[in-house]
């Protein structure tokens, strides 16, 4: 009878603790981030369409907007993909963000009842928003084609912005999902502070376009760096060192700042919720 | 090698008496060695006792006296303020049974959702899924939506994945209260089998029939404290002593 209990120990203890941990942790990502996808497709008819919808109206509006209304910004053309190119990484920001801010709240029973590591409740509201991130790429690309728009070799840089851009809102969404958790109110916050974002950064415009005196400040938030990468296949004079290396480090410190708030914060959250 | 399947020492939780008790920073990140503030109080405090494997220990004391949250402390799905909560090998809870299982997917996309999130493999999943669907007397409704289940089905479907789970401790939180009396008798069965094959049992329940029926040993907590732990019968006669005086 004890002979059960202990095989089932020594078996554990046969494997590198940390590989079956990072498995453990891979395994319950991808399956809640499925989880995820299944409901948002199979709930809807038109379900793929919607995540490309979205942009694309958001698209068609600024583009009416900035070429038909006022007149477009200095050396942005074809404005289309220059507007694509950073909007669909908005548009990943800005839901996987929003997202956060109900991360605990959304799933509060599987919070309590699963022992899976907590921080899986944020890491994978940002895959199941880069899959459909990546899932609206081809629209960028019908863009780029459509209007003979140049691709240079700086399209490699692309990676490096998905790279820096999740490890930006890791950072965000693990020092926002806890606080929305105590502070309820907190949840409206965080939507305007994301609309004031949207303006503040490079998205219908370009980091070229402001006024120098604003430049430092645009630096500053690290969407603009980000930003200017995305767009450096088509748009390679829009990459600016600087932006990207201040980019990287707040994105940095955010990730650092994100884990050890989260740490911090796990044991109330887990009263609270 | 450690004897012990759970060993709890100095166990000490603290919630906060009204969910607008303000909280500031300050309190979030002082760690776990913070004083108690006045609207704060112990839901748990210098518990310890330690479980040898097979053991099956029966959980007593009247609503509000910190059992489940002693229970949710050993299934890790809470954080102790002080002391420390050991359990060697994993865990299968049966708390907040329906709590993952998702309203707009299947019968199945769920039984894999729940039994992957509590690590079972894909080719366990797949090895045991008739076993959980007979279990649940489900067959005809496998590919039907979850939220067109009736209540009873549901927790026949979540009792039957968690009871199929290999792990050597066994967490039960009175959630067979529910279920009609034929399925109640399949889960208790189910139950004494799992004890039989030597796993060790935290059980919660109200029930005096269940708790004699299933524990050797028990624990009494009252007020926030570990009271008496001995022998379950000794235990329910204190209980009961308790309530009366």
């Amino acid at each position: 009878m004890g002979g059960v209990t202990s095989t089932v120990i020594a078996q554990r203890d046969f494997h590198p603790l940390r590989r079956t941990q990072l498995a453990r942790y891979r395994n319950s990502l991808w399956l809640l981030t499925r989880r995820d996808l299944k409901v948002r497709y199979s709930t809807s008819m038109l379900g793929y369409f919607w995540s490309i919808l979205d942009p694309l109206i958001m698209a068609a509006i600024y583009w009416f907007v900035f070429t038909q209304v006022f007149e477009r910004p200095a050396r942005t053309e074809p404005y289309v993909v220059f507007l694509l190119a950073a909007l669909l990484p908005w548009v990943w920001f800005n839901s996987a963000i929003s997202d956060c801010t109900k991360a605990f709240l959304k799933d509060a029973k599987l919070v309590r009842s699963t022992m899976i590591p907590r921080s899986i409740w944020v890491t994978k509201l940002i895959l199941h928003k880069g899959i459909e991130f990546l899932l609206s790429l081809p629209v960028l690309a019908l863009f780029v084609i459509f209007t003979g728009a140049q691709v240079r070799w700086q399209i490699v840089y692309f990676l490096v912005a998905m790279g820096l851009q999740t490890v930006l809102m890791v950072g965000v969404g693990l020092i926002v999902a806890p606080l929305v958790v105590f502070f309820g109110d907190l949840e409206r916050a965080f939507k305007l502070v994301l609309r004031f974002m949207f303006y503040a950064s490079p998205v219908v415009y370009g980091t070229t376009n402001l006024p120098p005196q604003l430049h430092g400040w645009a630096a500053l938030n690290p969407l603009s760096g980000i930003f200017e990468l995305y767009r450096a296949a088509f748009f390679p004079n829009q990459v600016n060192l600087y932006d990207v290396v201040v980019a990287a480090t707040i994105s940095v410190i955010l990730l650092v700042v994100g884990f050890w708030f989260f740490r911090a914060s796990e044991r109330q959250v887990l009263k609270d919720i | 090698m450690d004897h012990y399947a759970i060993e709890v020492s100095g166990l000490g939780i603290r919630f906060r008496r009204n969910r607008l008790g303000r909280l500031s920073f300050k309190d979030l990140l002082a760690g776990r060695r913070r004083r108690t503030r006045p609207d704060q109080f112990w839901a748990l405090r210098d518990v310890s006792f330690k479980v040898k494997p097979g053991e099956s220990i029966g959980v007593v004391g009247r609503n509000g006296q910190g059992k489940s949250t002693l229970l949710k402390l050993v299934a890790g799905v809470l954080i102790a303020d002080e002391g420390k909560v050991r359990v060697n090998g994993g865990v299968a809870p049966l708390i907040e049974l329906t709590g993952g299982f998702v309203d707009d997917l299947s019968v199945r996309d769920n039984v894999y959702l729940t039994a992957g999130l509590h690590g079972m493999s894909r080719a366990v999943i797949d090895a045991r899924f008739d076993d959980v669907i007979d279990f649940a007397e489900i067959r005809d409704f496998i590919d039907t939506p979850y939220k067109h289940l009736s209540s009873g089905m549901k927790v026949r479907v979540a009792f039957a994945v968690i009871a199929q789970l290999e792990e050597p401790i066994l967490l039960v939180d009175e959630v067979l209260a529910v279920g009609d009396k034929v399925f109640r008798d399949k889960c208790y069965d189910r139950i004494a089998e799992l004890l039989a094959s030597g796993r060790t049992m935290f059980f919660v329940s109200h029930n005096e029939h269940d708790l004699r029926r299933f524990c050797t040993r028990g624990l009494y907590l009252d007020g926030g404290a570990l009271v008496f732990d001995g022998p379950i019968d000794e235990v329910l006669e204190r209980y009961n002593e308790g309530i009366e005086a």
